[in-house]
């Protein structure tokens, strides 16, 4: 067990209450948080956070592998997202950090396009408040909305589906606290179009075990696969994860013979949503919560950090 | 900045050393607060509670955990203070506990560092909108 960084000296005193600065290792601030926050479940994740760990993943982006290869679950991701979260790197900081990783805008675009994300998710959040909770648009599923589950099942929650790409998500999800955007994504659209269960029980969800758990990211990026937040539901077949899992998961799914993602798209959409026609037809209308901003940030302009990328089918 | 003699509240977003609050007042008595209510009604997990304490340690800010509104206004009568400085939030339950807080005592907010200064609010909706306009600006700085 490492043992922890020394923490920053104070130039004041410290009063009863205060929580200890002063931890031996890991093994102590687990201890601590176990007896300090007891109804917080689960263990430490092995990332870690902090400015050093933060920074030696900084110092691991390549740009241009990025590009190439981000959809895939072994793909040169950054990892950053935790630390732009919650501020232990601005997300001005990384942009300046792939500017002098790159020779040409080519090599970059995508991940800057990423952090693009990330700051357009913060404009929405200070653009709707609260209202991030609410379905932004209609379903183009067809289905009532009514019709969706409001908690999630247990079996998906204990990881415990049988179906071996899911419940190594949910390991992933709950043990580290970080899952690649594209897992992400099939397990939205798995517990939402599979599973008919509402967006915000699985999005409620994610943010219990994300380390980078922004709510704005987070909760538009499930109700933009659930369709309250696009054009169209988004949703995967099993070719699109075996490929981009390297077929991890499916060369040891107990399920393989009735894998419930087996299918062409045009066969899956026929299974999944009540009318194709539904899908595209349905008008775009958005609630807005402008009310429930206070006016010290109406009058704000927006800055911004973090998100989730949009793999291609 | 009015204050003279501020405390620094430090949240959830700015725990790090880009922090405003902590730039503009280096030696300032800071504070961190686990916000109890926060993590018992989202069922915020322990791993995620590890992450934000280690973020913290990096920094010369003192840890408690309760009514955030209630710690940071303590906390600024123990050091004297006149008010209290942090950074600006995006988060909706930051925004309310800030206004909690001014409604005790004088509260100063900096705007972190942008991502990208626009020469008018982005039109938002759908990222394909809001890049179209934001993308050259960040690109200027290559």
């Amino acid at each position: 067990m490492p043992p922890q960084p020394i923490p920053t000296s104070l130039s004041w005193s410290e009063r009863p209450g205060d929580l200890p600065r002063d931890l031996a290792d890991r093994r102590a601030l687990d201890r601590l948080l176990a007896e300090q926050f007891p109804e917080a479940g689960g263990r430490l994740s092995s990332l870690r956070g902090g400015r050093d760990a933060a920074e030696t993943t900084l110092s691991r982006i390549d740009p241009r592998r990025y590009t190439k290869s981000r959809n895939h679950l072994k793909g040169a991701v950054t990892g950053l997202s935790p630390y732009i979260r919650h501020g232990v790197l601005s997300l001005a900081e990384v942009r300046d950090a792939v500017f002098q990783r790159i020779r040409s805008r080519d090599e970059g675009s995508k991940l800057i396009n990423e952090l693009g994300w990330r700051d357009f998710w913060q404009r929405m959040w200070r653009d709707l408040g609260d209202g991030i909770h609410d379905s932004q648009e209609e379903l183009k599923t067809g289905h009532d909305p009514a019709s969706y589950a409001g908690e999630l099942p247990e079996d998906i929650r204990a990881g415990r589906t049988g179906l071996a790409c899911m419940d190594g998500f949910q390991s992933e999800l709950t043990s580290r606290g970080w899952l690649h955007n594209h897992a992400r994504m099939w397990m939205a659209a798995y517990v939402v179009h599979w599973r008919k269960v509402h967006w915000k029980a699985g999005a409620d969800w994610f943010l219990e075990h994300l380390l980078d758990g922004d709510p704005s990211s987070n909760h538009l990026s499930w109700q933009w696969v659930a369709s309250s937040f696009s054009h169209k539901p988004y949703f995967f077949n099993k070719g699109n994860l075996e490929r981009f899992s390297d077929g991890q998961f499916c060369r040891r799914c107990s399920s393989s013979e009735r894998c419930p993602f087996e299918g062409s798209y045009e066969q899956l959409e026929g299974q999944l949503f009540a009318s194709q026609g539904s899908i595209r037809d349905v008008p775009t209308r958005r609630s807005r919560n402008h009310q429930q901003r206070s006016g010290r940030q109406q009058e704000l302009k927006g800055s911004g950090q973090a998100a989730m990328a949009r793999p291609k089918r | 900045m009015s204050l003279q003699r501020p405390v620094i509240w430090v949240h959830e977003e700015a725990l790090g050393s880009s922090n405003p609050a902590l730039l503009e007042r280096p030696n300032s008595p800071a504070l961190f607060v686990f916000d109890t209510r926060w993590i018992q009604e989202a069922r915020i997990s322990r791993k995620r509670l590890g992450f934000l304490y280690e973020s913290a340690l990096d920094l010369p800010i003192t840890l408690r955990k309760g009514d955030v509104v209630k710690e940071v206004i303590a906390f600024a009568e123990r050091h004297n203070a006149d008010g209290v400085l942090s950074s600006l939030p995006v988060d909706p339950r930051l925004e309310r506990i800030a206004v909690s807080i001014e409604s005790h005592c004088p509260l100063e907010l900096l705007e972190p560092e942008p991502f990208v200064t626009m020469p008018r609010p982005p039109r938002l909706g759908r990222f394909s909108r809001y890049w179209r306009e934001a993308e050259p600006v960040v690109w200027e700085g290559f």
